[in-house]
């Protein structure tokens, strides 16, 4: 996963100086963030002053929809583009902190059941991707790419795969490309299918975090539902996550086996390296929070001080999502992306209702 | 890839504990959303 992160530098830099070349990137994710913010409160003030029932729309698709509009129209000058990339890291940390909102107890019945639909997930993603590729005669490796991405965690399991199973460059970017403009369709399409469906917080929530690729997309759709649904939206998201050793391992040595990736030595260590550190630390947190570490105030802080990480995160999302990528493959690997993720959002939902009959989510 | 070293995705945790022992010993008193 750390690879997603530019922080790599060719000739070796000093800490202040990589830092500092973090620096415009970063501020140029706060000031869209909290134009978000400010955009949330400003329309909720106005409807009030002019006694107008305005829908609330939250600041994370206000920060979403600015970062889109700037990354597509006038684009992200080089300058801004190491600091940028650092979304990744405030999701992380963001996801840490947020630990301290749940009840241990709560993150192992959740989990649990969200590991059962991520099992079922996983499966049904993968077999409709694999199918859907070969009946477009995608490259084999773009497809594994794809089912990757749409299976697992979006961008991080394309990145992790992609050197796992010696995939082109190309047949990455365009992935990456292809689940994160699909990811920014789902912001919309899911919390208005969600509201037509009456769904609860937490059916949604599940549902988000099951079908939606991106860790901060799955996390910004179920924001933009309601907070609790972005609270659930990213534990069950964080356990599709966990899975992504096991997932990708399979696919290198499939495509060892066939003499076209290096063999994996030593499985228990590969699964263990892919393996997102972040969710131990989540589970760290809420076992400290659990065993009443935090006091009533500080779980206040803490959870808002996650909210901050999430507000760069998501002014991120819009920022790294470039539709003109996509052109650069043509059609066909994008349409072969959006029926696959039609049919997992189909699939899901199915199981998510299912799932919410059962357990009474 | 594997190298002694930490790599990011431990530091970004540790450093998200780090702000959250600043929190419990009261050092950040308190954080406004």
């Amino acid at each position: 996963m750390s690879e997603a992160i530019a922080l790599q530098q060719p000739a070796p830099l000093g800490l202040p100086a990589r830092l500092a070349r973090l620096l415009p990137g970063v501020a140029l994710l706060f000031a869209i963030g909290y134009a978000g913010k400010l955009a949330e409160q400003l329309l909720r003030d106005y409807g009030k002053a002019h006694h107008l029932a305005l829908p609330n729309v939250e600041y994370v698709l206000w920060a979403i929809v600015l970062g889109l509009i700037i990354a597509n129209t006038v684009g992200v000058s080089p300058v801004f583009k190491p600091g940028i990339a650092t979304y990744d890291v405030w999701l992380k940390a963001g996801i840490v902190l947020l630990g301290a909102r749940f009840l241990l107890g709560d993150v192992v019945k959740l989990g649990g059941i969200s590991l059962g639909l991520v099992a079922i997930e996983l499966v049904v993603a993968i077999a409709i991707m694999t199918a859907i590729g070969r009946a477009f005669r995608l490259k084999p490796k773009l497809t594994s790419l794809l089912a990757i991405g749409s299976s697992i965690c979006g961008v991080s399991a394309i990145i992790a795969a992609k050197g796992a199973i010696d995939a082109d460059d190309d047949d990455a970017t365009f992935a990456i490309a292809a689940i994160l403009a699909l990811g920014a369709f789902g912001l919309f399409a899911y919390p208005a299918l969600g509201h037509l469906l009456h769904m609860s917080d937490h059916a949604f929530g599940v549902w988000a975090g099951l079908a939606v690729d991106n860790t901060a997309e799955a996390a910004a759709a179920g924001a933009i539902y309601s907070d609790a649904a972005g609270k659930i939206a990213v534990l069950t998201k964080s356990t599709r996550n966990a899975m992504i050793g096991f997932v990708v391992l399979g696919y290198a040595i499939h495509w060892a086996a066939r003499g076209q990736a290096t063999a994996v030595a030593n499985r228990a260590a590969f699964v263990w390296q892919k393996f997102p550190k972040f969710v131990l630390g989540f589970l760290f947190v809420s076992a400290l929070a659990t065993a009443g570490a935090f006091q009533k105030e500080q779980v206040a802080s803490l959870a808002n001080l996650s909210r901050w990480a999430f507000l760069l995160t998501f002014a991120g999302v819009g920022l790294k999502t470039d539709f003109r990528e996509l052109k650069k493959q043509g059609l066909r690997p994008f349409v072969v992306g959006a029926l696959a993720e039609l049919s997992i959002t189909v699939v899901t939902l199915l199981l998510v209702l299912g799932a919410a009959a059962v357990f009474a989510l | 890839m594997q190298s002694r070293r930490l790599s990011l995705d431990w530091w970004t945790v540790i450093g998200a504990l780090a702000a959250a022992a600043l929190i419990k010993i009261g050092f950040i008193p308190r954080i406004p959303w």
